[in-house]
């Protein structure tokens, strides 16, 4: 027995697993939940490493649930993406939990701290579901499981607006899966199919008949993914949910939850739709203008914020703007950068949510004006939050600096430099908004005598620096992860 | 709920819903429905039996520890059926392919693994739907004792 | 195309037809509505409509379920599109089970489910 070979269902398994096994673990053995949840995302993490390299030495390979081979049964497709997007998901997330494991001591109630972990992982779970699955009503279902896991983490904490962010998020995102299945509804009518490469070989037969459903299914799914992945005119839920959730929660939603959702936005329109449909309808234009709106507007909203946490709330929008501005260029390098920005975006903006969230629980600030002279204070998690704001900017040796590059050559590419400039605008927007903080929390005084903040565990302090860390180291290397993104790229532009 | 009529009636056709849950569970493989609609009847004749006596005495009947577990132990069933796959040498959840006994199609004792599965599932979605209620009924009793 | 074409398509596509008009109702429902529960049932009632649709896909004029019996040959409906369908429902009654437990939540809050009283309370803001 190859143990390898089971890895595809076994990263997914497992989290879903021990999320069951949680509820019984917080009610007899309170203390065994951290360390669980830990081994399991480790578990997840290990198997993600192991299928990125198989997929870099011997190319993608699928898995069949229930050894039914397709159409009949269920595939994963570990592709160069997929395998990319589970690495992203899985370290990410292990550190957000293990910054955690401690944070949530004080923003939760003890009772519900053991759900927390169920929630936690099944959310894991699910987005590593949805970017390896190879079929499409599968998706769906990791979708739905994915929605409410990630409203139930921010609803956990039952304060008034958490509750009703999530309100208003559950029922959003409740739409985006309606119109997702209507669209499933409406492919699987014209070619029988639910498996994306089957449904792949049978589309463009079927577009010649049937123009009609195919368009209205494209717009579904890209209204229905836009929606949960906030793209600009979508995304009123945002700013409410990730900033009233709990530090760990926010972390987690804006570096991969939406995430997640544009990468099963790229696989379906690259890797599904053939591209004489995208000729037919203007959709990667409409995606590339919804995406510089985001750009712009998400940034503008964001300088006029006093909450840190809705702070980077709006910038978020405005970053999930980038991903997109990479899928709709259809270059490659626009691609690189857009799939680069994925990991960059997630390694840099959970840093910021929990560099937050360390200064919320250690002051208990939250305004940007009560932030002056954190520098001195709490200088570890300052220093964390300059190095994200930096690759916010997009300066250079961070790693935020290499997906803009490579985002404005693809634009130059394709002969369109305005979206250069956009990407130019934007760094300055951001840096509008991001430095001020950055100068404020080392060089000015605080208006009143603070009392000294609490000091931060290690469990908080270690992924921070990890985090941090790997900014910079990836600003400073891209080689190391660049290999896998340009051969997701080539892959997904049948280069 | 202090009806005679409802109480009465009821009595008599819980054990009936029930044993009708359960017949539609255990032939999940062979007939129309499975785990989650012979689950729901289960998990109905739960919530009816509440709601004609009371609450307490319902939740006498499941206590949270009781449902937590069996809410668990349907998932691990589930689970549990695929990871034995794997250790039989064939792909999660593969049934006849990890050489599970697939027995005479439309015998009770057939479908292998699929029997056990629905098995699970049939305990949990009873077990789900009978907590989701007395969740929802405990918050509105708490909300009302403020 | 003259009305009774009109009418016979319809009556030919009539599933289709009346999961369009559901999810329509559905639609309306969810967005004109202030009442939470309201709200609820309409999203209900649009995931209800895009079941049938789904199902209606499957459906075979004449067929019988797909069971099979020694000996029988009938046409069968695709049993696909309904076992998936399952799936979906069981995921709209979990999605409304928390979305009335969060109303629920809201109502010991703000002691209303009204959406635009709770927006009146809380000064501002959209839900």
């Amino acid at each position: 027995m190859n143990f390898s070979q089971h890895l595809p269902a076994l990263i997914v398994v497992v989290p879903l697993l021990f999320a069951f096994v949680m509820p019984l673990l917080a009610r007899w053995r309170k203390q065994w939940c951290v360390p669980v949840t830990l081994g399991a995302i480790i578990f997840s993490f290990a198997a993600a490493l192991q299928m990125a390299f198989q997929v870099m030495s011997t190319g993608p390979f699928s898995y069949y649930m229930g050894d039914w081979p397709p159409p009949w049964g269920i595939e994963l497709g570990i592709d160069y993406l997929a395998a990319f997007a589970a690495l992203t998901i899985n370290g990410v997330g292990l550190l957000i939990i293990w910054f955690g494991s401690k944070d949530l001591l004080h923003e939760l109630k003890p009772e519900v701290l053991g759900w927390y972990y169920t929630l936690y992982l099944l959310l894991m779970a699910s987005m590593v579901g949805i970017v390896i699955t190879n079929d499409i009503f599968n998706m769906f279902v990791f979708l739905e499981i994915c929605a409410i896991a990630s409203c139930g983490i921010i609803s956990i904490k039952e304060s008034r607006d958490c509750i009703e962010a999530a309100f208003k998020y559950l029922v959003l995102s409740v739409l985006g899966s309606g119109a997702f299945l209507l669209a499933v509804a409406l492919l699987y009518m014209v070619t029988g199919h639910l498996n994306f490469t089957f449904m792949a070989e049978a589309l463009p037969e079927a577009m010649v008949l049937y123009p009609n459903n195919l368009l209205v299914a494209m717009g579904l799914l890209v209204v229905g993914l836009g929606v949960k992945a906030a793209l600009f005119p979508l995304h009123v839920w945002l700013p409410d949910a990730h900033s009233s959730a709990p530090s760990p929660s926010s972390a987690v939603l804006s570096a991969l939850v939406i995430k997640v959702y544009a990468v099963a936005m790229i696989r379906l329109l690259y890797l599904v739709f053939p591209r004489e449909l995208l000729g037919i309808a203007p959709v990667m234009e409409m995606i590339l203008w919804m995406s510089t709106l985001a750009i712009i507007i998400g940034s503008m909203f964001a300088i006029v914020q006093d909450d840190i946490k809705k702070m980077l709330a709006y910038s978020s929008i405005a970053q999930i703007g980038y991903v997109f501005l990479g899928v709709g260029l259809m270059s490659e390098s626009a691609l690189v950068g857009g799939i680069l920005h994925i990991f960059n975006h997630a390694t840099m903006k959970s840093m910021l949510f929990l560099a937050a969230g360390a200064f919320i629980y250690g002051t208990g600030a939250r305004k940007l004006s009560e932030l002056k002279g954190i520098g001195h204070t709490m200088p570890i998690p300052t220093i964390a939050f300059c190095i994200g704001a930096f690759s916010m900017v997009g300066i250079p040796i961070t790693s935020g600096f290499i997906s803009k590059w490579y985002l404005a050559l693809g634009a130059l590419d394709v002969g369109r430099p305005f979206f250069t400039a956009v990407i130019l605008i934007s760094s300055l927007l951001n840096g509008i908004y991001y430095l001020p903080i950055v100068v404020n929390a080392f060089f000015s005084k605080p208006e009143e005598a603070v009392p000294a903040p609490k000091q931060l565990p290690r469990e908080m302090l270690v992924p921070l620096a990890l985090l941090s860390f790997g900014v910079i180291l990836f600003g400073v290397y891209p080689s190391l992860i660049l290999g896998i993104v340009y051969r997701a790229a080539q892959l997904l532009l049948g280069l | 709920m202090e009806d005679i009529i409802v109480r009465y009636v009821s009595r008599f056709i819980l054990p009936f819903v029930q044993l009708y849950g359960l017949y539609i569970v255990l032939h999940g493989h062979l007939s129309p429905g499975g785990g989650f609609s012979g689950g729901a009847i289960i998990g109905a004749s739960m919530i009816l039996y509440a709601l004609s006596f009371n609450l307490a005495e319902g939740s006498k009947k499941l206590s949270h520890d009781v449902s937590s577990i069996l809410e668990s132990t349907g998932a691990l069933i589930f689970a549990g059926m695929g990871l034995i796959s794997i250790l039989l040498g064939a792909n999660f959840l593969a049934n006849g392919a990890a050489g599970f006994p697939l027995g005479t199609p439309g015998n009770l004792f057939s479908g292998g693994s699929i029997a056990i599965i629905t098995f699970g599932v049939g305990i949990k979605v009873a077990s789900t739907m009978a907590t989701l209620f007395y969740s929802l009924i405990e918050e509105e009793h708490s909300h009302e004792h403020h | 195309m003259s009305i009774t074409e009109i009418v016979l398509r319809l009556h030919a596509n009539s599933y289709y037809f009346f999961a369009i008009l559901l999810f329509i109702i559905g639609f309306h429902t969810m967005l004109t509505h202030n009442n939470l529960i309201k709200k609820v049932i309409g999203m209900n009632i649009m995931d209800m409509a895009i079941f049938l649709f789904f199902v209606a896909i499957g459906y075979v004029r004449g067929g019988r379920s797909p069971i099979l019996e020694p000996g029988v040959n009938h046409a069968f409906i695709n049993p696909l599109p309904s076992a998936l369908i399952l799936t979906g429902i069981v995921v709209a009654v979990s999605v409304t089970a928390y979305a009335l437990s969060l109303i629920i939540k809201l109502y010991k809050h703000y002691g209303t489910i009204d959406a635009e009283e709770i927006m009146r309370i809380r000064g501002g803001g959209s839900l």
